[in-house]
Formats: structure tokens, C-alpha cells, sequence
């Protein structure tokens, strides 16, 4: 349980860098694309149902579904896999990370919604998700080396 | 040993427990029968009216068609297809025509007219349906799959049959997974004419404006836009946006007039510079101008007309003209100051399940699909609607009739009445609208962000005595 624990934490911290770069990749291509004569207005940005204006715009799309989606059952999983991991303080810092991921999906949403503050504090809030995924995968690591005088109860967790 | 590994799991387990039931019930509770009628959807809403008007009085859907079985004035087939799209750019994509080409032939007709369109669907494989956007048609005619008819499979034939019983810009498009067929090109203008056709002084132009995958077009053709005008004609250009987002259009070169918004001409409506309107999704606006010697451009944020000889284009006018305060009073032929009913539309936006799938859903008076409001009529109510968005734009459109626009945010309309069958709500406004219930049947009232109306933004404006023999699901998908 705990190697799961750790696993997941870091999986989390990916996921942080692949929506950074997701983004990233979306913005070169907006720009290229305006670049070539493309309007970007309100009915384009609330355009669906039909073939990509630029492929690149499949970042926002990876984007909405990791933050939305992946990322938060991430969050959920890893709160459960803590109750069974015996990772100290693991338990409030999966809660912890849940809740910035939370905090993070109103953030985006509220930005969406035409909140520029809410932006800001989005991509500042993703450095903390990253760091406090790292905490997490840490501690499930250095817990695992430290012999404990439970472990014996441990066995076939 | 054991008393210690037995509390932590039962701790663990007491956990896991808080955290998912709540999850697993909210899951549970939002999953929709396979099938549903759209008159046992959601919460009957009565705004303040009586409950049965007329409880023995009992009328179908099906059989609110154009009464008598004359000859059609104006007759258009239509066949639909899955098809390939190619616009002048080289660009090429998977799309819907009708009758081979998207948009679909413009249909033009005059007030009392019959009309009549066989829509017949070649290889549209999830069936389709037309949709008469704006025009007051008996309900049968309305073209919403599940709610007025069914779907049209592949190989069968849909005739609507109506009289248009105002003049100005419409529009038609598929109300079968719209929110896919209308972006791939089920689409296409109807201008209503006034009895006797139009005054032949104007140049009367429809400037149908369409994304094709990012790609902006006006009567599917991009860029600069040449048209066939002189200096010192007068030109009428119908511009439809048939988008899921607000369009801007202008006037480059000379001033310009706002004619008509949706299909209702603005009561003396003065003549404006320096100022760009905005297009709703869904709605329509009439600019109307005399082209200058030195030339005019219509700008439509991306693709313009060109009309007379080439002139410079100009950057979009910061100010935006407003409806609220446009053009001058007139009677409305109704007191929206005496409503029968009262109804609250506000949108909403909450992390939640709908259908079965998490996410960040539409809220309607702080519900979520289905359990959206029915706003209950009867026949000529006096209708008052308050529509507030707390999050994003959307393009409200109420089906079969129009509304006029009271005020926006507490501000009185103190303009032409401002009628509007598509109406842009930005976050953070409220619109107090009225309406006359003169059109009996089951009436779709939705975002026409068609995206929207896919995630659940949809309720509908229900009659009293009107049945529903349609159902949503087994394939009628309207949005
Ligand atoms: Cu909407």
C-alpha cells in the first residue's frame, strides 16, 4: 500500500507537468494559427462538433480532461490508499493535496468564467500541487527504508 | 497486535465510506431513464398562474400542424447528406450538406405564404430534423427530435408545412444532435418577405455566417467577399450567426443602420458611425446602407463583403451599440406591466454528476439536468421571464415565439422595443423579458450554445393540455 501511495503521489506530480506543457504547446499553436489569418473571438472559442481549427488545441482539450477528471480521482484514490498506507501524516497530506486540487478546478473554472486573478493563483497553485506531490511520494519513500516496530504486523500490506 | 491493525482498517474503511457514499448516491441520482417524455421532465414551474386552465381540453403535439391541405406557395426539397465539405480556402472536411452544398439553398417566402419543405435524409446515419429558427410555426412544424417529432432516419422523408406569419431574417438547422450536425453544416437562411416581395430599391443580401473547423465563412465563402453593388445602391445585408458564441459586425467606409434584430424591425432606428454590433449565437441582424463612391466593407470579424470599388478595412468600432437604448418607442400590443406568470431563469455553473458523468455542470434556478423547470402557460398568458447568468455567456433562445426585452441589469428599455428570439446573457447580467403565450404546444426554451445545450442547459415552455406522444432517448437526441 504504501509503494502505491508513493507511486500515485508521483503520478500526480506528472500530471502537473504534462497540463503545464499541454498548455504550453496550445499557446504556439494559437499563435501560429492567428499568424496565418485566424480570428479568435467568442464564437470561436465556443466553437464544437466539428474538425480542429489547429491540432495544437488538442492541449486545451488534454488540459480540461486531466484537470477536471484525471487529476482529481488521482487525488481521491491516493486519500484512500493513505487510510491502509501507514505513510506518517499521510492521511493529512493526501487530504491536503485533494484539497489543492479542489481549490485548483474552481481556480480554472472561475478563469474560464472571465476571472484573469483566478489564473494567476491557478498556475502558482500547480507549483504547490507539484511540491506537496513530491512531499507525499517522499515520505512514502523514506518511510519504507526506516524499519518501524509495528512492521512486523505488517506483513501482506 | 491485532486490537491496532483491526482499528485502522475499520478506520480506513469508515473513510473510504464517507468519502465515496456520498459520491455513489449523487452518481445514483443523477442517472436518466433510456427514454423520457420531455412532459415528465423536470419540475413543473406554474409562475404564479393557475395550475389547469383548460383540464378538458386535451390537444397533441402531432396535431398542432398548419390547418387546411392547400397548395403550397413555395415548395423546396431538401436532401440530406453526409458528405465531403470544401471550402474556396483548399480547406476540406467531413460535413452535412443539403442538397450537396452547406449551408443549405437560401428559402425565400413571403408573410402567409404555405411553405412547404420535404426534408429527405440520404445518410445523416444518427437521423436528422429541421428546425425553423425564429418563425412562429405550429409546434408539429418546430423540428425538435423527441419533442415535436422523431428523428428522420436514413431513407425517410419529413414534410414541414407552415405559413410565416412575420417578415424578416431566419434561419434553419438540424435539432438532432444539433450540437454536432448544426457546426457540420446542417444549416441555412430563410428570408421572410413582406406580402408583395420586397421594395426593389434595396439590394437585399444574406450574409449566413459559419465556422467550418475554425475556419469563419460567409455563405461558405472566406476572406474578402466581393458584391455585386454600386455606389449610391442601398443595400440590406441580412447577417445570421450560426455559431455558439456572439459575433461582431460593422460597418467599414460609411454609416450604417441596425434594421432589425432576429426577425423584428427596429422601430426608426438612427443612423450610427463608430459603433459594431453584436451578433447573439443563434440571432440575426439587419445592417442597412448606401454604398459610398469610394466604397463600403461589412466586417464580420474575419471574413467581409466588399461592396462597390475595394476600399481599406477598418478596425472594429470600440463602442458596441446598444439595443437597451436604440432607435424609439413603440406600442407592443401587449402590458408586460400585468403578468399572468412570472418565471426565474438563472444559470448556474457546480461541480456535480448528470447522467451518470462528473464534471462542472449547468444549473437552472440552482438544479441540474433533468430536474430543470417546466414553465408552465396557458394560451395568452402574459409571460415575464427573468434570465441571469452567474457563469459564461448564453444565448438564451425561446422556440415559437418572440420575446421583447424590458430591461438589462434594472435598466429600462428605453429604446425601439427590442424584440429578440436569441438573446446574449453575459455573466453577471440579468434581462427581464415578456412574451404573449400565443402559440400552444411543448417549446423548447434553451442556451443555444449547442455545447451548452448538450451538457443539460435546456427547459421547456409547456401548455397546459398539451400532450407529448415524442420521447427523448431510442434515438431522438435533440441537443
Ligand atoms: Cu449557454
Amino acid at each position: 500500500m504504501r509503494s502505491a501511495y508513493r507511486v500515485l503521489a508521483y503520478v500526480i506530480a506528472a500530471e502537473v507537468v504534462v497540463q503545464a506543457a499541454a498548455l504550453a504547446w496550445m499557446f504556439s499553436g494559437l499563435g501560429r494559427w492567428i499568424q496565418d489569418g485566424g480570428v479568435l473571438d467568442k464564437a470561436t472559442m465556443e466553437e464544437e462538433g466539428g474538425p480542429l481549427p489547429f491540432p495544437e488545441l488538442v492541449g486545451i482539450i488534454v488540459h480540461g480532461i486531466n484537470g477536471q477528471v484525471l487529476i482529481p480521482l488521482l487525488g481521491v484514490i491516493l486519500l484512500i490508499v493513505s487510510f491502509f498506507a501507514r505513510v506518517p501524516r499521510g492521511v493529512v497530506i493526501a487530504a491536503s493535496l485533494l484539497g489543492l486540487i479542489v481549490l485548483q478546478v474552481i481556480l480554472g473554472m472561475t478563469a474560464r468564467g472571465g476571472v484573469p486573478i483566478s489564473s494567476m493563483v491557478h498556475g502558482a497553485n500547480a507549483l504547490l500541487i507539484f511540491a506537496v506531490a513530491l512531499l507525499a511520494a517522499n515520505r512514502a519513500r523514506s518511510e519504507a527504508t526506516e524499519p518501524r516496530p509495528s512492521a512486523s504486523a505488517d506483513v501482506g500490506v | 497486535m491485532w486490537g491496532s491493525r483491526r482499528r485502522r482498517i475499520v478506520a480506513g474503511l469508515t473513510g473510504c465510506a464517507l468519502l465515496l457514499a456520498p459520491l455513489a448516491w449523487m452518481w445514483q441520482a443523477s442517472l436518466v431513464p433510456r427514454s423520457y417524455s420531455v412532459a415528465e421532465m423536470g419540475t413543473p414551474d406554474l409562475g404564479g398562474g393557475a395550475a389547469h386552465a383548460h383540464p378538458d381540453h386535451r390537444v397533441a403535439v402531432p396535431d398542432l400542424t398548419e390547418p387546411g391541405d392547400g397548395t403550397p406557395d413555395v415548395r423546396v426539397r431538401l436532401i440530406a447528406r453526409s458528405d465531403t465539405i470544401r471550402l474556396d480556402s483548399g480547406q476540406e472536411m467531413h460535413g452535412l450538406t443539403l442538397n450537396g452544398t452547406s449551408p443549405g439553398p437560401v428559402i425565400r417566402a413571403e408573410v402567409g405564404q404555405l411553405v412547404e419543405v420535404e426534408l429527405f435524409n440520404e445518410s445523416v446515419t444518427d437521423g436528422t430534423t429541421l428546425h425553423w429558427h425564429g418563425v412562429e410555426v405550429p409546434n408539429a412544424m418546430d423540428g425538435v427530435a423527441g419533442v415535436t417529432q422523431d428523428a428522420v432516419p436514413v431513407g425517410s422523408t419529413f414534410t414541414y408545412r407552415f405559413r410565416p406569419p412575420r417578415a424578416g431574417t431566419y434561419w434553419y438547422h438540424s435539432h438532432q444532435v444539433s450540437h454536432e450536425q448544426v457546426p457540420r453544416g446542417l444549416i441555412g437562411a430563410l428570408v421572410v418577405e413582406p406580402r408583395g416581395g420586397l421594395d426593389s430599391e434595396t439590394t437585399d443580401l444574406v450574409a449566413l455566417v459559419h465556422s467550418y473547423g475554425g475556419t469563419r465563412t460567409v455563405n461558405g465563402a472566406t476572406g474578402e467577399i466581393p458584391v455585386d453593388a454600386t455606389p449610391g445602391d442601398r443595400v440590406r445585408v441580412r447577417v445570421i450567426n450560426t455559431g455558439n458564441g456572439p459575433i461582431s459586425a460593422w460597418v467599414s467606409g460609411t454609416p450604417f443602420r441596425l434594421a432589425a434584430i432576429d426577425a423584428s424591425d427596429v422601430h426608426r432606428p438612427e443612423t450610427v458611425t463608430d459603433r459594431h454590433v453584436q451578433v447573439t449565437a443563434g440571432g440575426r441582424a439587419d445592417l442597412e446602407l448606401v454604398v459610398p463612391a469610394s466604397g463600403a466593407r461589412v466586417e464580420l470579424s474575419g471574413p467581409s463583403l466588399v461592396l462597390g470599388p475595394d476600399s481599406p478595412a477598418e478596425r472594429r468600432p470600440e463602442a458596441r451599440l446598444d439595443p437597451l437604448t436604440y432607435g424609439e418607442p413603440a406600442p407592443l400590443g401587449f402590458d408586460p406591466e400585468r403578468p399572468d406568470r412570472r418565471f426565474d431563469y438563472a444559470i448556474g455553473r457546480r461541480p456535480a454528476f448528470v447522467r451518470g458523468r462528473p464534471g462542472l455542470w449547468w444549473s437552472i434556478n440552482g438544479h441540474l439536468y433533468p430536474d430543470v423547470p417546466m414553465f408552465m402557460v396557458a394560451e395568452k398568458d402574459v409571460v415575464r421571464v427573468s434570465i441571469t447568468s452567474r457563469s459564461d455567456v448564453h444565448p438564451m433562445h425561446l422556440h415559437g415565439h418572440r420575446m421583447v426585452v424590458l430591461s438589462r441589469d434594472g435598466q429600462p428599455a428605453t429604446g425601439s422595443p427590442w424584440w429578440v428570439d436569441s438573446l446574449n446573457v453575459a455573466p453577471g447580467e440579468t434581462y427581464e423579458v415578456a412574451f404573449v403565450a400565443d402559440n400552444p404546444g411543448a417549446w423548447m426554451f434553451h442556451c443555444h450554445h449547442l455545447g451548452h445545450a448538450a451538457e443539460g442547459l435546456v427547459a421547456h415552455l409547456m401548455y397546459h393540455g398539451v400532450a407529448v406522444p415524442y420521447r427523448i432517448g431510442d434515438g431522438n437526441v435533440p441537443e
